[in-house]
Parts: C-alpha cells; sequence; structure tokens
C-alpha cells in the first residue's frame, strides 16, 4: 500500500512538472500503472527512449542555431539554454525515481486487487479438483471391494498383507510357453525365464532304459495292493488272499477307528445326487416317529409346562378344546400355564396324578 | 534339436497351430495373437485320475497338486482336487479355502450331506473345485478307504450339473500307509514329486515300484527345488542325474523359489501370481504336459550370465 500511495504521488508530481505536451507519456505511465509485471520493463524502455529523444531535441535546439541570429538572442538562449538544463535534469531525476518506483511495484496485488472475482473462480476450481479426486478414490476403492475372493477379500481375511497387493492380482496369459518371460533361444541351446538366462540340455532317457528300470523295481518290490485291513490277533477270512491283508498294531491309530457306517449305505449316499440326505432324512423321521408315538401314547401333556403353547402344536386336541372350552384359549394370567388345565382333564388322556416336576415347579417359583 | 515346447503330436496336428503356420509367413503380429490364444489338446479318456505322491514328506506333493489344479482350470479344464491326506489335510489352506470346508467324504459317506454340498468351488476359477476327506479329527474308516474313492470318482463321472471333470487331481499323504492305498486305488496315473536329495530319491523309487505292481503304468516325474547354482556347484545332482537313478519321463522341472512359501502362506497358489515368477511358470508349464500327455525334451542345466551388449557399459 505504501508504495503504491508513493507512486500515485509520484505520478501526479511527475504530471505536474512535465506540463501538457507530455499527455502521452502521462497516459503510458497510467498504463504502465495498471499493467502487469511483463509490460513493466517494455514500458522502462520506452520511458528511456523518451529521455534520450528529449535530450537530443534539446542538445538539438542548443548546437542547432544558425549563423543568421543575433548576439542579443545568443545571450538570452544561453540563459534559456542553462535553464531548460536545470528543468532536464530534473525531470531526468524524476523519471529515474519513477523507474525506481515501478521497479519496486508489486503487480500481483494489483491485479488481484483488479479483479476480484478472479480469486473466487481459482479457489472454486481448486475445490472441484478436490472433490473430483475424492469421488474418483471413492469409486475405485468400491470397484476393488465389491469382488469376491479378490486380493482385498484376501486381504480382509488376514491371508495377505496390504503392503504387497501389487503382486498379488492373478495373471492372464495362456501359454507358458510363449509369453513375455520365457524366451528360448533361436539355437534351442538357452532359455531367457524370468530375466535370468538357463542353459538347455537335452533328455537322453529312451524307452529302453526306461523298461530296464521297470525290471528293476518289479524284481525289488514285490506289492500286492491289500484289500482288507485286520487288526493284530483277527482271525483272517477263509477267501482273501493273505498278501493282501495289511495287519495294523492294536495301538495304531486307525486301528481304533469304528466303522460304523454300513458299506452298502456308504455307497449309495455316495450317489445320491437329490433330495435330502440320508442321515438328515433319517433324523427328522425317527423325530416324526417320535412325536406321534407321543403323541399316540398321550403323554405329550407330561412334557408341557405351558399348555397354551402345547396346544398349537397339538392340532387333534385343538379342534376338540376350542369346541369344548373356549375359555381356556385366553389366559387369565402370568400363571396360568403353571396350573393343570381343565381341558386336559376333560380329555381324561392324562393320567389324573401330577408328575413330581410339575408340582414342584409352581412352588419353587413362588416368593 | 532341443526344445521346451511341447513336441506331442497331438499339439502339432491342432487346427489353431494348422493355421499359425499358415499365417506365420505373412505378419507377425497376427502369428502371435494366435499363438496367445493357444490352448493344450486335452489327451487320453476323462475323467484322468492323477495321484500325486512322493513317499517322502515335505517334498511339495500339495504346493504341485495346488499350482497344477489351478493351472489346469485356467487351461480351462474342470478340475476337481482330492485332499486324500485323512489325518493331516493342508490342501485347503494353500488354495485359501479353509474357511468354506464345511462338509467332506465323511459326512456324504455318513449321509449328512450330499456330494455335490462337500464340493468347494473357487471363487477366482469356478471350475476347480476342492473335496477334503477328512476333518482333521474325524478318521476315515480303513475297510472301504480305497472303496469310497472309486465311489467318489464313479459318482464325479455321472454327474449332470457341473458335467463330469476333466481331471480329478488327489493329493496323496506322505508314506505309503492305508492313506497311500487309499489315494491310488482309483488312479489311472501318477506324478511322482521329487527332490534331487537321495533321502527323496530312494523314497520315490520305492513309491514307483508299488504303483507300478498296482498297475498304474503312466508315471511321470516332477523335480522340485532344483538350485541351478549348486548343480553348477556340483553341490546338487542334476536333473538328469535324477532321471538316470528313477529312469521315469519328466513332466517338469520346478527351480527353487522363495515366492512358494510366500504364497504357501497367503493361501494364493503361485501360478496366480503377477508378475509370474519362476517356480509359478515351470509349474505352468508341467499343467501343459500333463494335459498333452507330453514329457520335457531338454531341462535347465544352471543359469548363464547374460551377455552384456555393446552398449552395456553406458547402462543399455
Amino acid at each position: 500500500m505504501v508504495s503504491t500511495s508513493t507512486l500515485q504521488l509520484h505520478t501526479l508530481s511527475y504530471s505536474r512538472q512535465i506540463a501538457a505536451s507530455d499527455v502521452d507519456i502521462r497516459s503510458n505511465l497510467l498504463f504502465d500503472y495498471y499493467g502487469g509485471w511483463n509490460k513493466r520493463n517494455s514500458n522502462c524502455r520506452r520511458i528511456r527512449g523518451f529521455k534520450k529523444y528529449m535530450v537530443r531535441v534539446m542538445t538539438d535546439s542548443l548546437g542547432g542555431g544558425g549563423e543568421e541570429d543575433t548576439k542579443g538572442n545568443q545571450d538570452t538562449q544561453i540563459v534559456v539554454a542553462q535553464n531548460e538544463k536545470k528543468e532536464l535534469s530534473k525531470l531526468q531525476s524524476l523519471v529515474g525515481r519513477l523507474e525506481d518506483t515501478i521497479i519496486s511495484l508489486p503487480p500481483i496485488t494489483v491485479l488481484m486487487k483488479r479483479n476480484p472475482g478472479g480469486s473466487f473462480g481459482i479457489g472454486l476450481g481448486i475445490v472441484t479438483m478436490f472433490l473430483l479426486m475424492l469421488v474418483k478414490g471413492y469409486v475405485a476403492r468400491q470397484k476393488k471391494n465389491s469382488q469376491p475372493g479378490s486380493v482385498a477379500d484376501l486381504v480382509r481375511r488376514g491371508q495377505l498383507k496390504s503392503d504387497r497387493r501389487g503382486i498379488s492380482s492373478s495373471l492372464k496369459y495362456e501359454d507358458p510357453f510363449n509369453n513375455p518371460m520365457v524366451k528360448v533361444s533361436k539355437g534351442n541351446s538357452t532359455v531367457e525365464m524370468c530375466g535370468k538366462v538357463y542353459k538347455l540340455a537335452p533328455v537322453t532317457l529312451t524307452q529302453d532304459q526306461q523298461a530296464i528300470h521297470q525290471k528293476r523295481r518289479s524284481r525289488a518290490y514285490q506289492w500286492k495292493r491289500p484289500t482288507i485291513f485286520l487288526k493284530e490277533g483277527d482271525p483272517v477270512p477263509p477267501d482273501v488272499d493273505p498278501d493282501t491283508i495289511r495287519w495294523i498294531p492294536a495301538n495304531h491309530p486307525f486301528a481304533t477307528t469304528s466303522s460304523e457306517i454300513d458299506e452298502d449305505l456308504a455307497q449309495t449316499n455316495v450317489y445320491q445326487k437329490h433330495g435330502v440326505p440320508f442321515r438328515i432324512q433319517a433324523e427328522h423321521e425317527a423325530l416324526q416317529k417320535r412325536l406321534e408315538s407321543l403323541q399316540n401314547d398321550e403323554k405329550l401333556g407330561k412334557l408341557v409346562i405351558d399348555p397354551g403353547t402345547a396346544r398349537e402344536y397339538e392340532r387333534p386336541y385343538r379342534s376338540h378344546s376350542k369346541v369344548e372350552d373356549p375359555h381356556e384359549e385366553t389366559p387369565t394370567n402370568g400363571q396360568a400355564g403353571l396350573k393343570p388345565p381343565r381341558s386336559d382333564n376333560d380329555l381324561n388322556s392324562l393320567p389324573k396324578k401330577p408328575s413330581s416336576e410339575e408340582t414342584k415347579k409352581p412352588e419353587a417359583k413362588k416368593p | 534339436m532341443v526344445s521346451l515346447q511341447p513336441s506331442s503330436l497331438y499339439s502339432s496336428l491342432t487346427p489353431s497351430n494348422l493355421h499359425n503356420k499358415q499365417l506365420s509367413s505373412k505378419k507377425y503380429a497376427i502369428k502371435s495373437l494366435l499363438q496367445y490364444n493357444r490352448k493344450p489338446q486335452l489327451a487320453g479318456e476323462t475323467p484322468r485320475v492323477v495321484v500325486i505322491t512322493s513317499g517322502k514328506g515335505g517334498v511339495g506333493k500339495t504346493t504341485t497338486t495346488a499350482n497344477i489344479g489351478l493351472s489346469l482350470a485356467r487351461f480351462g479344464f474342470k478340475v476337481v482336487a482330492i485332499d486324500a491326506d485323512v489325518g493331516l489335510r493342508n490342501l485347503d489352506l494353500l488354495l485359501g479355502l479353509e474357511n468354506r470346508v464345511n462338509y467332506t467324504v465323511i459326512e456324504v459317506l455318513n449321509g449328512e450331506c450330499r456330494l455335490d454340498q462337500a464340493l468347494v468351488r473357487d471363487k477366482r476359477w469356478s471350475n476347480f473345485e476342492l473335496l477334503c476327506i477328512s476333518k482333521p479329527r474325524s478318521k476315515l474308516p480303513l475297510g472301504f478307504g480305497g472303496k469310497a474313492l472309486v465311489w467318489l470318482v464313479d459318482a464325479l463321472k455321472d454327474r449332470q450339473d457341473g458335467g463330469c471333470p476333466d481331471f480329478i487331481l488327489i493329493d496323496c499323504p506322505a508314506g505309503i500307509d492305508a492313506g497311500f492305498i487309499t489315494a491310488i486305488t482309483p488312479a489311472n496315473e501318477a506324478v511322482l514329486v521329487t527332490t534331487p536329495d537321495i533321502t527323496s530319491l530312494r523314497d520315490a523309487d520305492r513309491v514307483t515300484g508299488l504303483l507300478e505292481c498296482d498297475g498304474i503304468r503312466d508315471i511321470k516325474m516332477i523335480v522340485n527345488r532344483v538350485r541351478t547354482d549348486m548343480i553348477k556347484g556340483e553341490d546338487m545332482m542334476s536333473v538328469l542325474d535324477v532321471q538316470e537313478m528313477l529312469g521315469l519321463p519328466l513332466l517338469g522341472v520346478i527351480p527353487d523359489d522363495s515366492e512358494v512359501i510366500r504364497s504357501t502362506n497367503r493361501g494364493f497358489p503361485l501360478v496366480l501370481n503377477k508378475p509370474p515368477t519362476l517356480a509359478g511358470l515351470a509349474f505352468e508349464q508341467a499343467a501343459w504336459r500333463l494335459v498333452e500327455q507330453d514329457t520335457m525334451q531338454a531341462v535347465l542345466l544352471h543359469e548363464q550370465p547374460k551377455k552384456r551388449g555393446f552398449f552395456s557399459f553406458f547402462g543399455g
């Protein structure tokens, strides 16, 4: 601010000193004042040129007089010339000060002052760019996380460190013999794999050599695959080749395994393609049978603590109870379930005497 | 003369290869595009039941099963991997599917679930399924362990909904006990995994003998954990030495790679790694040869120093 005010003062004094003939230079200077840093040097150059021109004009006017001029005039001219010289020196010093002031001017501040809307635009642009970057990062992260079984998934499971994710994206090439990582030389004597060059040697194994080795092994290892496993002490079945028996020590972990699975049943289980698995179905059927038998034996009431809830599962009796005594549907208080219901007695299906548990529980719950 | 490329009859007679030959003289770009889309030609009757065994423990059977299985699935074949290790199953861990194993073969035999419910489908490659024989604490009845696997294979053959699998890979437990017998019972072919050391070789030879006695004649060998620097220094048997001792055709040679341990711990098989690792590439090549019933024609001997160019001094 200080420099700006001084500049204004100087320009004013300059304009006062130079007079009306120098309107152009003032306008130039004002233009320079509001102009940018780039224009400043060129304008300085222009001012220097103007200064030279003024000096040249002055000197021309001083030294360019003809012989026709009189001596009286010469004296007056000398005085005028001396005055003009003084003014010129003053003007030069002023111009020099002006130059210094212009050089010391901070042009960006001036620009910002001139265009207050520009800073807002720049700020808006930066904020927009930042927001775009954030959105892009978020979208990329969502894409990475969306794939199940991906590297991100592995990182989540803790099997992969997040700082080594770069090496864990799966590779997609289809020919392991012809890809950028494997290059066989022209003479087939070397191969370059993963940047390392290996010398190749031809395989010399022949069919005859293979046959010789097979014969050697067949002589060395006489073996039949065991078909039966017996614990030590078990009797040998009559139709079994003794060579195919694998004898297991009694303390061997395998020997302690008791096979509860029926072989034929296991085979059908393996071949089953659809439907409920055998064991699940068998368990379900067993439970159903048990329930039915309980219902048939009418022992269900024994197990029931809350007959209100039990009746929901007890379909055959529910209809009877509804018909006979509809009031029992609405329990009178919280302990309704604790009392033996009348409907049970009416049905004559349950034994008269309550079980020991039923008699004890209400007593125990009383404070 | 020496080639890493599969040289089987099947691959050379495929229509895509014929097309390649016709187009090879035209433009390089077209040729490379066609080769990129090449797929291995499936040889043999499906489902091919392959047991992966070794005799000795800790040589990489489960790693091989996981990587070859996923490679086959990536080639587009339907694969069912059966973890036949009754007490000490680990295949589910290597595949990262341990949280999804709810039912096993034991539950299927007991009738607690159907077979299709016990199969765990891999979400990365949907044509890969895992089947575990049992949970760690449960025990398979010895009497019909082998028979149970035969039934399973038959049931998988007759599958209607997912279709019959092209490959059934059986991860065999170590040793030659009941687990081994169970695992090899339904198999038609075997992949023997060994490392270039004498303990592993002795066990491998014995297991090969037992497999041959059982009638499995199609046995191929994968030599795992090969260190070319040690071979060069004559501190390790070379692959050719191993082959000379066992007399088996080579399916693959897997270089020793630290990435194997890393991928095992992450539950993310090696063949899916990007960038591809040396061992992962070797597993993929082995899987390719398995599909085409091909064997290696050349093996890696040792690492050669890279030839330095004229501008190498300037970093070129």
